[in-house]
């Protein structure tokens, strides 16, 4: 009654088979994950051994039948699990009921194999400790596994007598023996590792998510802070009707508007754009806002205020970072305006009585290039009906799908047909268009508008 | 936006930036021409011919790095800028910063004056 090689093959595969399904439903139980991480109660302790106990005396049934008749066991592969993820004390538990067992079975072998059990467990054990309670790599556990079965085979030449009867049973299973065994625990070992990295990864996305957390809040805190540099209304300036918006692309921007009281019936209008967006941008902005502020209360003349300015701005403008700003002094009394254009988008004018639109440029460059600079100072003066657009050029280049931009020709023109509107009207009326204009695009660059409107 | 890199027989260093310049692909352009600063290559020309747009992260990127080559006695200049984009630099008040020229080779030449 021999047993062929397909039969040898089948029992293998049935074996690994179950021995995979055991690995992975054990290693995920709570009992498991407490011994590996070494969180040490009793209750998963004497869990894990009573399994793995249960695990090698299957081994004694469950092995390979070899043509000789004799069954190549894989035992040993519970304790030197247990011992290897779980100690000395776990690893010799299990070895135990599985050696105990095997003693009470009987047979010239049984000396040496029952001691070769727990001896298991204990080796186990000892690498455990040796590589201070970590789990062992793959090819380091199956080595293990080899050396351990052929301890095995050691023990039985050394113990088992007759000497002869012993030496054939070697020569019969040494190679299944050690081949099981150490399959047995690459499988495990495979097992584990990978439950291992699955824990490590799931903290480390623990870790991020925190972090991401506490980022998310400041930069809303940043945001909020930013936003209370906006002015909170626009003024109420006699004779005017003023209104304006600003929403940047990212959670805090580089745009800015500014209402300044410069006396009694003066007020410093200000627009302007940091070169880049995000906090970069809005580092500079707080900065540039202020240095303006400073300098245009009690300033006679928009070019000294804005020439001042630029003096300070560009001490602190590093890394090429600039800002382009449009000033304009208001006379309430006498409808005028005075400004200076530090390369910013010319504004909007929009002539009540001949429809006809004025870029308002003059001649300058951008704040924090240049540490001295001249700028050309410009007089407007304003009829009824007449309206001002400032805006930054979040609004000319906002894109659609096409990559098209929504251009100064397009504002120009959208400006002339609504002149009717309020000036809160008018802000509301191109927001929606240039919203319309880039449908489904993110929000390419801030964006910024005032519009003023002499009543 | 991609970026390709030639080295003329007279040592000036031509970069052209294909694209949009937006702020992604300015701090890609930062990295290329630092580098090339950071290894004493300071006569460069910037070619803007296959250039769709820019924006303020690309003015600030040439600025900063305009100010870097100048104190090493080096120069960037630029070629090629078309209409749309030389507005850009009129608006900003760069175009007195830099010189500007229509053909590539008039600029790799004028390193030689």
């Amino acid at each position: 009654m021999g047993v062929s090689v397909p039969d040898i093959l089948i029992d293998l595969i049935k074996t690994t088979s179950l021995i995979i399904v055991f690995a992975y439903i054990v290693t995920r139980t709570k009992f498991f994950t407490d011994v590996l991480n070494k969180q040490f109660n009793l209750k998963s302790q004497i869990i894990i051994i009573l399994l793995f106990g249960g695990l090698s005396i299957f081994g004694t049934y469950g092995g390979i039948k070899l043509p000789s008749g004799a069954i190549a066991n894989i035992r040993d592969l519970g304790p030197m699990v247990a011992g290897l993820f779980g100690g000395p004390l776990v690893g010799v538990g299990a070895g135990l009921i599985g050696g105990v067992h095997r003693y009470f079975l009987g047979g010239f072998v049984a000396v040496p194999c029952s001691i070769a059990t727990v001896m298991a467990g204990l080796f186990g054990g000892m690498i455990y400790n040796l590589r201070k309670k970590e789990f062992p790599k793959v090819w380091q556990a199956t080595l293990f596994a080899v050396g351990m079965e052929s301890f095995h085979m050691g023990l039985v030449l050394l113990i088992a007598r007759p000497f002869d009867q012993a030496l054939a049973v070697v020569k019969d299973v040494v190679i299944p023996m050690i081949g099981a065994n150490a399959l047995g625990v690459a499988i495990f070992a495979l097992i584990i590792r990978n439950l291992i990295i699955e824990k490590r990864t799931a903290a480390e996305k623990e870790k991020y998510r925190r972090d991401l957390e506490r980022k998310e809040f400041e930069i809303e805190t940043a945001r909020r802070i930013q936003q209370s540099f906006l002015p909170e209304t626009t003024p109420r300036l006699d004779g005017f009707d003023i209104a304006a918006f600003s929403l940047p692309a990212l959670e805090v921007g580089g745009d800015f508007y500014d209402f300044i009281p410069i006396a009694q019936d003066k007020w410093g209008l200000v627009i302007a754009d940091v070169s880049g967006k995000g906090f970069p941008a809005a580092l500079f902005m707080a900065l540039s806002r202020m240095c303006v502020r400073a300098n245009a209360m009690g300033k006679s003349t928009a070019s000294e205020a804005i020439r001042l300015a630029n003096n300070l701005i560009s001490q602190d403008a590093k890394s090429g970072m600039f800002v382009t700003l449009f000033y304009s002094l208001l006379d309430l009394k006498q409808k005028r305006l005075n400004y200076v254009n530090a390369g910013h988008n010319p504004p909007l004018l929009l002539r009540g009585d001949t429809g006809g639109v004025i870029l308002l440029g003059a001649k300058g460059i951008a704040l924090g290039v240049l540490d001295e600079i001249n700028l050309e100072e410009l007089q407007l003066d304003l009829a009824r009906h007449d309206t001002v657009v400032f805006y930054t050029d979040g609004v000319t280049e906002a894109i659609n799908e096409k990559e098209e931009q929504f251009g100064q020709e397009r504002l120009v023109k959208l400006v002339a047909q609504n002149n009717h509107l309020s000036a809160q009207s008018l802000v509301d009326k191109i927001k929606d268009e240039v919203n319309a204009f880039s449908l489904g695009q993110p929000q390419f660059d801030d964006f910024t508008l005032v519009v003023l409107k002499t009543v | 936006m991609d970026i390709i890199e030639r080295k003329m027989a007279n040592g000036v260093n031509v970069i052209c930036i294909c694209g949009r310049l937006d702020a992604y692909a300015s701090s890609e352009v930062e990295k290329k021409l630092n580098g090339l600063i950071d290894a004493a290559q300071v006569r460069l020309v910037v070619s803007f011919d296959k250039l769709e747009y820019i924006s303020s992260s690309g003015l600030r990127v040439l600025l900063a790095t305009l100010k870097r080559v100048r104190k090493q006695q080096g120069d960037i200049r630029l070629a090629c800028v078309k209409p749309s984009i030389k507005e850009v630099f009129d608006m900003a008040g760069f175009t007195q910063l830099f010189t500007i020229l229509d053909m590539e080779e008039a600029a790799v030449k004028s390193f030689d004056e």
